[in-house]
């Protein structure tokens, strides 16, 4: 612990000695050029830091010292104290004088002689007097106001009207009324009205009050004690600072549907319904009598209804209003099957587009070839504004597991907690009603044989309630869909007993953990011994896996054993289009999608010969297995002098794929084969490309996985 | 699972006092020396709770939390704001960018661990 300790003090004194430093050479900067804002920023924050690091280690004199330095620094940076000769002196002096202290206190551990403590007051002093010179004149303007502030006490002024007492009312018995309910702290009154003598009219009221009232009571009950005579009485009732806070959250938590500021503040109680009127009233006066135009938020303030920071939330709150307004009256249903015929008419655009390009890079016409990149660039953005039609939220599938595992849990005993996290993350809304099912199975997976029952997880010290998470997250060009239990696990051992005793796998055959977890994706192959209502009878996780891939996304196991397990989706956001790179084998075009292609290589000379034996080459150190397209597409066909390597990341395996030429990005619309060809299993779709032909889309996964690494 | 914090601070003795009060209560800790440094590392890392100060160079605390909300992965982490200015307005502006906390500096370490408690889960 002293070591610790002591680790800190070191890094203490350094730390602020580098600033002190800092701070010298701002000073002497600022003597030179006392406009520059961002040195006085700088001096400024050296300060500050060297205040908080003092305090939490805990040298409270240096703290406070270094505080008074401070707000001299807060005021020459706001602009209220102007820089010369002399306050760069005493700046230097007081930057000297911490110095010392942190000397006196962390080098030497000792404690300040009675001469440095009368030096640092002196300095403390100084600083004061400095700001003071500036500070009488604000103060003067603000004494009026400064009763107003203090704690927990509302404010109120009544002016009468001069008539009051002919009516018959007496204002000293509202004020002995307000006792009743509660304490009236102070009462000033205004005589300033009050006429020469001889003037004076004993009939009539000339006097107004400020009165600080402590009360538990809100504003209308304040009010309301003016409740008779409140046509002939100009009343203002400010809140005290403790109920600000109290305020803005009404305020926030506020459910109107008003996108009036006044509404607003009337319906949060800040304001009544009479102040309101009243500020209409005075704004329309001033527009006629002054013209002048304000808002109502600043009357509200300046007549001291309401403080400015409850005003500036009820603002905010306002603005959301009307924004939550606008996007209601936006919104419009659409059919979506015409969407989808949309986009479909928008893949063909830019096939269109493609195919306009090539043209035009053959005339090679200069301002055609302008032109076609133009529309290029605006087809582009359509098909993006197109795709984006067809996104919505991911958290309205998600919230309705919370159903499922409350169903769960009452079945089997247990007690888990469903989280969702990433509900606003988009995804197209196809692929959204297609990962229902797959996410539904993996979530009773997870609370089936992840999360133990509540008394095993209380022995082996977890909290009784088991949580799963769903989380989603956008992540290059894709989506993530993680859900995370924090369950017992999955049992590596028993997932290869299994394999073995199936066939699967050899006994002798050495796998990584992640072969191993991929084998829970074979059909018939479930651990959980008992099969219960909800899974467990390994139909599940094969089928779930094929979802997925008919979305052309990615699934990943990865578990620890009594920590959890956590299965990671990846999906493409969208179904329709692609970011396609072309290449080629002979005469035939082949796609992998973009988002895979890590790099190119070239294969050629010694490296190529090589790997007509051993079918991987070393990228870097790293084993790379390569995939021939000439063995599995063509058995003939004239060998180029080069071949290309494109080297593509699925999931965590790393893989190149052989090919003849490489020929650059296109943007690639899916188009589906026909179930004649369903058995190819290699392809997963194809594409016409600009010039009216057709390129195949590679199933990469299928490539990785079928036991085809050449 | 161990919780991992991350503590925003440019000054150094506050991040070590700081990671040192977390570590011996179990969490993980990760330093950041300012806002952009913070963003930096946050691209790479998942934390559960952060912790930051106000007034920094490069990028201070408002800043790196309109920042924040942009990250989709960090977009809830709740954060704690640290400042030694306990003014009104600034505590408006934190609110609003989305701090869930507000710690004026000095505070106890006992003091900052029972928020963290309170944010997120032991």
């Amino acid at each position: 612990m002293n070591d610790e300790l002591n680790a800190i003090k070191q890094t203490f004194i350094n730390e602020s000695l580098d600033l002190l430093e800092a701070m010298e050479r701002s000073l002497l900067k600022i003597e030179n050029s006392p406009e520059d804002q961002e040195t006085i920023n700088t001096l400024f924050r050296s300060a500050h830091t060297i205040k908080g690091s003092s305090g939490m280690v805990g040298y409270y004199e240096i703290e406070k010292f270094t505080h008074t330095l401070e707000n001299t620094l807060s005021s020459i940076r706001d602009g209220k104290l102007s820089i010369n000769r002399d306050i760069i002196d005493l700046l230097l002096e007081c930057k000297d004088y911490i110095s010392d202290m942190i000397r006196v206190y962390a080098i030497e551990e000792s404690v300040l002689t009675e001469e440095m403590r009368i030096k640092g007051d002196l300095l403390k002093v100084k600083l004061q007097n400095l700001k003071d010179e500036k500070k009488v004149l604000e103060k003067e303007l603000k004494e009026s106001s400064e009763i107003i502030n203090i704690e927990g006490i509302w404010h109120i002024s009544v002016k009468f009207n001069e008539d009051i007492l002919t009516y018959g009312f007496d204002p000293l018995s509202f004020i002995n009324y307000m006792q009743k309910i509660g304490e009236v702290r102070y009462i000033f009154v205004n005589a300033q009205k009050l006429p020469p003598l001889e003037e004076l009219n004993h009939e009539k009221c000339y006097l107004s009050f400020e009165i600080g009232l402590y009360t538990e009571l809100g504003k209308k009950a304040i009010e309301d004690i003016f409740e008779f005579v409140i046509e002939d009485v100009k009343l203002r009732i400010l809140p005290p600072n403790s109920k600000v806070e109290e305020y803005i959250k009404l305020i926030e938590e506020l459910k109107t549907d008003s996108e009036k500021l006044g509404e607003i503040l009337v319906n949060a109680e800040v304001i009544t319904k009479k102040e309101l009127e009243d500020a209409l009233e005075e704004q329309r006066n001033r527009k006629v009598l002054k013209g002048e135009e304000k808002k109502i938020g600043e009357i509200i303030v300046e007549e001291k209804m309401a403080h400015q920071p409850v005003v500036d939330v009820a603002l905010e709150k306002q603005k959301k209003i009307l924004e939550s307004k606008q996007r209601e009256s936006k919104t419009i249903k659409v059919d979506s099957e015409k969407l989808d015929h949309l986009i479909n008419m928008v893949g063909e655009l830019v096939i269109a587009t493609a195919g306009l390009n090539q043209q035009s890079m053959k005339i090679g016409f200069k301002e055609f070839l302008e032109s076609v990149s133009i529309m290029t660039r605006l087809v582009e953005d359509i098909r993006e504004k197109a795709m984006q039609l067809r996104m919505v939220p991911v958290g309205e599938t998600f919230s309705k597991f919370q159903r499922v595992v409350r169903d769960i849990c009452k079945e089997t005993g247990k007690e888990i907690e469903l989280r969702i996290t990433g509900g606003d993350t988009e995804l197209d809304k196809n692929v959204t009603e297609k990962i229902n099912d797959p996410l539904m199975h993996l979530i009773r997976n997870a609370c089936d044989h992840g999360i133990e029952t509540p008394d095993v997880r209380e022995k082996i010290g977890k909290p009784r309630k088991g949580i799963v998470k769903i989380n989603a997250y956008n992540d290059a060009g894709s989506i993530v869909i993680e859900i995370i239990d924090d369950g017992k696990g999955i049992d590596k051992e028993k997932i290869l007993q299994k394999a073995i005793s199936m066939g699967l796998i050899q006994d002798n055959q050495q796998l990584s953990e992640r072969e191993i977890f991929n084998l829970i994706f074979h059909p018939g192959l479930s651990t959980a011994e008992d099969v219960t209502k909800f899974s467990g009878r390994g139909v599940g996780m094969d089928v779930v896996k094929k979802g997925i891939e008919s979305l052309r996304g990615i699934i990943d196991i990865d578990s620890k054993k009594n920590i959890g397990t956590t299965v990671r989706i990846k999906l493409p956001l969208t179904l329709a289009i692609i970011d396609g790179f072309m290449v080629s084998v002979d005469d035939a075009n082949f796609i992998i999608p973009l988002e895979m292609v890590i790099e190119c290589l070239e294969l050629n000379g010694f490296s190529r010969e090589d790997t007509n034996q051993k079918k991987y080459i070393d990228l870097r150190g790293e084993v790379l297995p390569l995939i021939r397209l000439r063995d599995i597409f063509y058995n003939n066909g004239f060998l180029p002098p080069i071949e290309n390597v494109v080297v593509v990341k699925v999931g965590q395996q790393k893989i190149g794929i052989v090919v003849d030429k490489l020929k650059g990005e296109v943007q690639t619309v899916i188009k589906n084969m026909g179930i004649f060809y369903k058995n190819y299993r290699h392809i997963s779709g194809a594409t016409i490309l600009g010039d009216g032909n057709v390129a195949l889309i590679l199933d990469v996964q299928y490539l990785l996985n079928g036991g085809l690494v050449c | 699972m161990g919780r991992t914090i991350m503590i925003i601070d440019d000054s150094a003795s506050i991040r070590q006092v700081v990671s040192l009060a977390l570590t011996k209560a179990g969490y993980e800790v990760v330093e950041a020396e300012d806002g952009q440094d913070a963003l930096n590392k946050l691209q790479n890392i998942k934390v559960n709770l952060i912790i930051c100060d106000v007034n920094m160079p490069n990028m201070d605390g408002l800043t790196f939390l309109k920042n924040l909300k942009q990250l989709s992965n960090h977009k809830f982490t709740p954060v704690i704001m640290l400042t030694t200015e306990s003014q009104q307005s600034l505590k408006m502006e934190g609110k609003m960018a989305g701090a869930k906390a507000w710690m004026v500096k000095p505070f106890k370490p006992e003091q900052m661990l029972e928020a963290i408690s309170k944010l997120i889960l032991p």
